[in-house]
């Protein structure tokens, strides 16, 4: 078993080889830092909003429990991890870790990977590093991070050891 | 160990630039402009710069593209609004243009044609982030009319704190330094160019017993349309044996067609409708003389594609089109009925002596898109030497732009100042990933494609 580990501000990238008795099973976790100073920027607009048109105690309530709720709702949909399970002879398997404890699985048979792809996607306001696989038998490309949008220094590797699961070339 | 040449030794000096040409206009539209972006990016590629393009959607042409030689496309998800331009927003396309800037380590951002409002703002921008700015101008505009007096208003503002300038012509020179008020000594004259390749003439010269006479051009009234319903006829009535073929389409087709029907000219006019830019040149080949009407040209690329497949040239004289060719290639006309078909005369009579073949050679010498990047490589050198100024010392340009524009023009600096100075907090730049360069080792300096003109 090895872990092999990097990190910047928002994510931090762990590898592990774990070497079972009858293959061996690569992951990749992408975890996600918490990011707090958005949220706190959010609620101080939504109070300074509030508390600018209106000086009374309900409005002052409400604007409190409005704060409140947002920081709930923004938690419940935050991710905590992704992670993906490359099992070669068998399959892929993705995972999303939320912080509400919610995970959600999806696995993918070797066959069906046609071949990983490392894409620039294009926003109106940025520009960023997907990877996606290429899936026999469906035209749209699956995302394997659904959530988080990691560095492509953390998608390098994780890109390499599918290429190299599912017998494609670099 | 041998000593480098002083012609190696300069090679070697120059410095590589990684450009960014910024256009509203580029494939899969097709035109004068988008053709000399491609052509010019294909030239600085093989001359060892790298050259990204950034341009708006078009349906679902929408995110990274690559093109010959690994030129790579950015269709920014911007839908465009009128007449294939962005919408201009002035400061909503900041984040997009600092994220390409950075990611891709732009030295020289290169903005295509006045009437792109996503080349006007990415000019903004890029002096905003002290970025080394080069514009080219394509057309010529006027100065009477509502549109133009604001379309020169707003040149004015972007080309005041633009490092260099390049115009198709020095006419095209003149136009704009008049209009924007631009220091003559900071623009350069670049001309386009043509694929001589891709235009050569018929292996076998044509029979001239009749006389074909081609007009390629949008049938709009800027290209002189109305002049062709009035000279048409008075050709065809004075030369028996002379027959038109005219491509393209656009709203002054229907008085073409009308025109045609009225003088009972449908054996001797041919109306093809749009032509496809891969068929122009079997369509030129097909005539002995090429006829341009046009109203108003900063250049004319079409009487030089027609040059090229040796074809005489009957134009107006206007704008930029008595630079283009050697007289004995051209008859220049006013933009005059009368004047058009003496023009028209003119050449019927010198036609047994034109060598087709002698005259694509010629002009295969004359213009080259490989000349048009050295030049224009020389220009991004220059932008590179200019000076790093901060906020206030730029700001005084602008003040010089009029007594309330000037203002105007200051407090819309300020403030993409001041939200790129929140995006370098939001974003920082080191978040920011740098795209590996991908170039392939092939396209160094010196290297020519071979067999490929641009």
């Amino acid at each position: 078993m090895s872990k092999i580990a990097c990190s910047d501000s928002r994510y931090t990238y762990y590898r592990e080889i774990r070497n079972g008795s009858l293959q061996t099973i690569d992951v990749h976790e992408i975890i996600v830092a918490r990011s707090n100073g958005r949220i706190i920027f959010l609620c101080a607009s939504i109070l300074l909003l509030l508390l600018h048109q209106e000086s009374q105690v309900i409005y002052i309530v409400g604007a409190l429990l409005l704060s409140i709720l947002v920081i709930i709702s923004s938690q419940l949909r935050v991710v905590q991890k992704e992670r993906v399970v490359i099992m070669p002879a068998f399959g892929v398997q993705l995972e999303t870790y939320y912080w509400s404890g919610r995970v959600s699985r999806r696995l993918l048979s070797v066959g069906k990977i046609l071949r990983p792809v490392l894409n620039e996607i294009v926003t109106p306001v940025r520009c960023y590093w997907s990877l996606a696989l290429v899936l026999d038998g469906h035209e749209e490309l699956m995302p394997v991070f659904q959530e988080s949008q990691p560095p492509v220094k953390m998608l390098a590797p994780i890109w390499k050891a599918l290429c190299a699961a599912t017998g494609g070339e670099e | 160990m041998a000593e480098k040449t002083a012609p190696a030794r300069a090679v070697a000096e120059r410095k590589r630039h990684t450009i960014l040409m910024v256009s509203d206009f580029f494939y899969p539209n097709f035109g004068g402009v988008e053709s000399h972006i491609y052509c010019l990016s294909q030239c600085l590629i093989s001359l060892g710069h790298k050259v990204v393009i950034m341009t708006h959607s078009y349906g679902n042409r929408s995110g990274v593209r690559y093109m010959s030689n690994g030129l790579k496309v950015y269709y920014i998800p911007w839908r465009p609004f009128f007449l294939q331009n962005t919408l201009p927003t002035f400061y909503l396309t900041l984040p997009i243009m600092r994220n390409i800037f950075i990611r891709e380590r732009i030295s020289v951002v290169h903005g295509h044609q006045a009437f792109s409002t996503l080349c006007h703002e990415a000019i903004m921008h890029a002096r905003t982030m002290g970025y080394n700015v080069v514009f080219t101008d394509h057309s010529l505009y006027g100065f009477a009319d509502i549109g133009s007096i604001h379309m020169n208003k707003v040149l004015q503002f972007t080309l005041a704190d633009v490092n260099h300038a390049i115009c198709v012509s020095h006419t095209s020179k003149e136009n704009t330094v008049l209009r924007s008020g631009l220091p003559p000594e900071k623009v350069f004259v670049i001309p386009n160019a043509v694929d001589a390749a891709m235009f050569n003439p018929a292996p076998k010269r044509l029979n001239c017993d009749e006389i074909v006479i081609v007009v390629i051009s949008r049938l709009v009234y800027r290209k002189g349309a109305d002049l062709l319903v009035e000279v048409i006829p008075e050709v065809c009535n004075l030369f028996p044996n002379v027959r038109f073929i005219i491509g393209g389409d656009g709203p002054k087709r229907l008085r073409l067609e009308e025109m045609r029907e009225k003088h009972s000219l449908q054996d001797r006019v041919s109306m093809l409708g749009a032509v496809p830019h891969a068929q122009v040149r079997s369509v030129l080949i097909s005539g002995h003389i090429f006829l341009n009407s046009s109203l108003t040209e900063a250049f004319c690329i079409a009487i030089l594609e027609a040059a090229c497949c040796g074809l005489l040239t009957v134009s107006t004289r206007v704008g930029g089109v008595p630079e283009v060719l050697p007289d004995d290639m051209v008859v220049l006309a006013e933009p005059v009925p009368s004047d058009m078909v003496l023009a028209i005369k003119k050449a019927i009579d010198r036609l047994p002596s034109i060598d087709p073949h002698a005259m694509h050679l010629r002009i295969k010498n004359l213009y080259s898109w490989h000349d048009v990047a050295r030049r224009t490589e020389i220009v991004y050198d220059r932008a590179q030497r200019c000076s790093d100024e901060n906020l206030l010392q730029r700001l005084s340009r602008y003040l010089n732009c009029g007594a309330w524009a000037g203002k105007l023009f200051c407090i819309v600096m300020i403030i993409d100042f001041l939200f790129w100075q929140f995006l370098q907090w939001w974003q920082p730049s080191e978040d920011i990933e740098v795209v590996p360069d991908l170039m392939r080792a092939g396209c160094g300096r010196g290297g020519d494609d071979a067999g490929r003109q641009c």
